[in-house]
């Protein structure tokens, strides 16, 4: 969609700043309520897969499991904010070992340069994990190279893989025991939706 | 228990809307610093670092092709600093420390935090004020800023949520005002 389509008022004939704001805020509006709904839709797909990973991470977890998580850009900093739930979740909760695999500048640029993009989380999994650990891929296309060859590694060696994405799940579809899809097109309404998922899921896993 | 944890975040989301005025505002004062040469720096604590990085990406690095990249630098992001200063002055001062050989008055300074407690952002964002920054603050409790988002909340992990909207919210409108330059000439009506 254009910019013309989505915000026609700011195209027409040199309307007011006052008009422009105006404009723009129901537009904005609108797309506070598009995420109310898409998090209610998303919900009730994934209420039982939900209760099923919970279960799987806390049985993990308990059995001396660690979960990592990774992803790419935006969805980089999700698998940091994730990881850091888990592993400092506040007063009255139980911390559990969890690490973001794009902590590390050093090891990324160190893999990225020697070998390749596609290795970086892979490479660093393959080191850390063992089987019995908890390998979580972000991606909003479930396609970044570098997300699905870990969540393969992950697989191999006996880890729990999980894996959020959204449009059509991508190639993590065939790639993941736990797969949580948000129904939408939108990177940044995927990425909304899928923080909740993650806060659900670690609220699930406390109390399991 | 997961039906209603669902159920916990509609209330707050839908209230976010009833910020779309406010929003838009604050979108047309940064899209002017942006014309006028500025850059956005962010900063917070533990899940709010994590947003203040990914704010800091999405600005520079447009989701969609064509949008300019943005000067965006999230000041949580560095280790070597954030330890260094919070060793030489203390964990108060890890943000203000940065932003005042770092930040130029075109600037804007993104604070977040869950309750608006965090005294690292609360006095970067007075060091942002006090070198003549455009200051905006999202969370979950008032903070000093010019144009402030405080999520009705007490859940953290529901502010987070509401907060990622509200930022790629933001991202969206500077490019709208942007993308019309001789809109930012003119001032709002306060």
């Amino acid at each position: 969609m254009t910019h013309e389509t989505l915000y026609p008022g700011l195209y027409a004939a040199a309307p007011g700043v006052e008009e422009v704001l105006a404009e723009v805020a129901g537009s904005t509006a609108e797309k506070a309520r598009e995420i109310v709904a898409l998090r209610e839709e998303t919900g009730r797909l994934h209420a039982d897969r939900l209760a099923g990973c919970a279960a799987a991470l806390a049985r993990a977890f308990a059995a001396g499991g660690r979960l990592f998580a990774f992803g790419n850009g935006g969805s980089g900093t999700d698998g940091h904010a994730l990881a850091e739930l888990f592993a400092n979740p506040g007063p009255g909760r139980r911390p559990l070992p969890a690490l973001a695999l794009t902590s590390d500048v050093a090891v990324i640029t160190a893999l990225g340069n020697d070998i390749g993009f596609e290795v970086v989380f892979a490479r660093r999994l393959a080191a850390l994990g063992r089987a019995g650990d908890i390998a979580v891929g972000l991606s909003t296309s479930g396609d970044s190279a570098n997300v699905i060859r870990a969540l393969g590694e992950a697989g191999r060696m006996g880890m729990i893989t999980v894996g959020f994405a959204g449009y059509d799940g991508g190639r993590m579809r065939d790639r993941v025991d736990h797969l949580f899809v948000v129904p939408s097109s939108s990177v940044h309404r995927i990425q909304e939706a899928q923080t909740t998922l993650y806060h659900v899921l670690w609220e699930a896993v406390q109390a399991a | 228990m997961i039906a209603e944890a669902f159920a916990r975040r509609s209330a707050p989301g839908l209230a976010l809307a009833g910020e779309a005025d406010r929003i838009a505002r604050a979108c047309h004062a940064m899209a002017a610093r942006f014309q006028d040469g500025g850059k956005m720096i962010a900063f917070g604590n533990g899940a709010q670092a994590t947003d203040a990085a990914h704010l800091a990406v999405e600005f520079a690095h447009p989701v969609t092709v064509g949008r300019r990249a943005l000067p965006a630098i999230s000041l949580a992001a560095d280790p070597g600093v954030l330890t260094g200063v919070a060793r030489t002055a203390g964990f108060d001062q890890v943000y203000a420390a940065q932003l005042y050989p770092l930040a130029e008055p075109a600037d804007i300074a993104v604070g977040l935090s869950p309750d608006g407690r965090c005294e690292n952002v609360r006095r970067g964002l007075a060091a942002a004020r006090d070198r003549g920054l455009l200051t905006v603050a999202l969370g979950g409790g008032p903070m000093p800023a010019d144009h402030a988002l405080v999520v009705d909340s007490a859940d953290p992990r529901v502010v987070k949520e509401i907060v990622v909207t509200a930022y790629h919210l933001l991202w969206e409108l500077v490019h709208v005002f942007l993308e019309r330059p001789g809109r930012l000439a003119a001032e709002p009506a306060p």
